[in-house]
């Protein structure tokens, strides 16, 4: 395993535009945390100017809700796709270089091929969420300050549930990519499914007049996104009506995972009677 | 000498073609062996199959006595079309990913670099290479960790005069040192100046195996000419390795059966007391000889 780890560091190394793609999306992941409150009291002072009673402005950064509202928004999908699009770039690039035919040749298995990619995959879930867990630390206390460790008993919940919901968005990414072994087109149907046609889909069964239950969370995407799925804002209660999310269920955790342990079956299948 | 690869009955279909049709051979240990076909004619898929990168319909095969695993493909090096590597990586960090991938360590990569003349530019990305430069790396990269077996799959494709030069000549120093080489290529002349056996696709099938010098053996021709054809038409037809005769107006096209020298064709008919006007060898074209092999069984 250590072997694979150390092939596939190399083949990253020095690639630069997958740096540039993963520092981009650090940059705009730290723009978009950062200058969230602002914008949504901008929003709030726009209600404002037709209210008789305004709201009040609302803070995000103080614990121990930051948690969760920092984790909501990092695993909204469009900012998920991000790191996705990196994924299926890493794992196409082999088709389309045809290394993936050479490392097979020079004494890899298919099967070791598969793992040095989920090897990275997990790598890349954990790097991420070990950023967002410590910047979120950082901001809790630099607004609320460290007070007692209670403010990590809801960090940590937050955090799992965000991990499973990237590992499970980049999984899904990892099999995308080997069924279509093209970067464009699995970028292309990746981005259409994620992005629009599963929140077509989630608009009809959320509808009151249809059904009245969660059932939507049982589509891959938005099973994974689901996990995190409200940040803790009342007035967005207030406002919608929707019933937020209080903590990280375990059933959540289980649609993705599911979907995810499925999708890697898939692929050690067909990748085992497929020809490269 | 032991069996390096033996193949039994080895079949692929691609819908209705035929891409390997039943095909079974063995290969030496210590034989720089030859598949030699047309373009089409089932080389590559053969060689994929061989690798592991493509399932067979029917059949099988072992290398090295056992069935095929990633433990032997790493004793096999092998170049098959085009170069693939990652083209932002250097020339040294690409060798080390595949000798990573073999358990080797990283002390041959100078050595392979060197042989394929790439020293000087190991640390340039691999995009930046010639295609002849990118084509030795492949070779540089099937040679490291001196593989049990070579498979070269076209190494000359696409090269200048130059290049092919130099990859020939690398190839027959690599088959001097006693490692088994197995050379895919649709080039009769390639095959026959670097191999000693030679399997002979078409279609998927085999039409010959054997030595190169029984398989490809070329009778030439010789052109004669005296002041008396008749005579001389009649004499030469008493020559004991003569075959047939064509008369040409004052010429004579003369085929024999095995290789024969001017030389001794000259002293035969002298001693028949016939004067010469005229001697010389054609030399068929080694793609003429090659198409009327596929011809003959077609």
């Amino acid at each position: 395993m250590i072997k694979l780890l150390k092939i596939e560091v190399k083949k990253i190394f020095t690639y630069k535009i997958f740096w540039i793609l993963f520092g981009l999306y650090f940059f705009f992941l730290a723009c978009g945390i950062l200058l969230a409150e602002f914008m949504i009291n901008n929003m709030v002072d726009d209600m404002n100017r037709h209210m008789p009673i305004p709201f009040p402005h609302i803070t995000i950064y103080y614990f121990p809700d930051i948690w969760q509202n920092l984790t909501f928004f990092a695993s909204i999908r469009f900012v998920m796709i991000f790191p996705a699009i990196i994924v299926m770039i890493l794992i196409t690039n082999e088709f389309t270089f045809k290394t993936i035919r050479q490392n097979i040749i020079n004494g890899m298995s298919k099967s070791e091929f598969l793992a040095s990619k989920l090897q990275i995959i997990l790598i890349m879930a954990l790097l991420i969420t070990v950023v967002l867990a410590t910047g979120t630390f950082i901001i809790g206390v630099s607004h609320s300050g460290f007070n007692d460790m209670a403010i990590l008993n809801k960090g940590i919940p937050y955090t799992i549930g965000f991990f499973v919901s990237i590992l499970a968005f980049l999984i899904y990414a990892f099999f995308l990519a080997f069924m279509l072994r093209n970067t464009g087109l699995s970028i292309a149907i990746f981005t259409l499914y994620s992005l629009i046609i599963e929140p077509i889909v989630n608009g009809f069964l959320r509808s009151p007049f249809i059904f009245k239950n969660k059932i939507y969370s049982y589509l891959p995407v938005s099973g994974a996104v689901s996990v995190t799925e409200y940040p803790a804002i009342p007035i967005l209660k207030r406002v919608t009506g929707i019933e937020l999310q209080h903590g990280v269920a375990f059933t959540d955790c289980l649609i993705p995972v599911v979907y995810s342990i499925l999708m890697i079956g898939i692929v050690y299948w067909v990748m085992s009677k497929k020809d490269l | 000498m032991g069996t390096v690869l033996a193949i039994q009955s080895l079949s692929k279909q691609y819908g209705k073609i035929h891409a390997v049709d039943n095909l079974s051979f063995e290969v030496l240990k210590g034989q720089v062996f030859g598949l030699l076909g047309p373009n089409g004619s089932g080389k590559t898929t053969t060689l994929s199959i061989l690798l592991d990168l493509v399932k067979p319909n029917k059949g099988t095969f072992t290398w090295f006595d056992s069935p095929p695993s990633k433990e032997s493909r790493k004793r096999i090096g092998s170049v098959i079309e085009s170069p693939n590597f990652f083209p932002y990586l250097s020339a040294w960090k690409n060798l080390q990913i595949v000798a990573d991938i073999k358990d080797l360590g990283y002390n041959d990569i100078d050595r392979v670099l060197s042989l394929t003349g790439l020293y000087d530019r190991r640390t340039s990305r691999f995009k930046t290479y010639s295609f002849g430069m990118k084509q030795r790396l492949a070779i540089a990269s099937a040679l490291l960790g001196n593989p049990d077996v070579l498979i070269l799959d076209e190494p000359t494709n696409g090269l200048d005069p130059q290049g092919i030069a130099q990859v020939r000549e690398l190839i027959i120093k690599v088959a001097g040192s006693g490692i088994t080489i197995i050379l895919a290529s649709h080039l009769l002349d390639e095959v026959q100046k670097i191999c000693s056996h030679v399997v002979v696709l078409n279609k998927g099938q085999k039409l010959f195996s054997g030595k190169v010098s029984e398989v490809l053996a070329i009778s030439d021709s010789f052109e004669l000419s005296s002041d008396n054809v008749e005579l001389l038409q009649k004499t030469i037809a008493s020559y004991p390795k003569f075959r047939s005769c064509t008369q040409n107006g004052s010429l004579l096209q003369v085929y024999f059966n095995d290789r024969v020298e001017p030389a001794q064709i000259n002293l035969f008919l002298s001693q028949h007391g016939i004067i010469l006007t005229h001697l010389s060898e054609r030399k068929r074209s080694l793609e003429q000889h090659f198409l009327e092999l596929l011809e003959d069984k077609s």
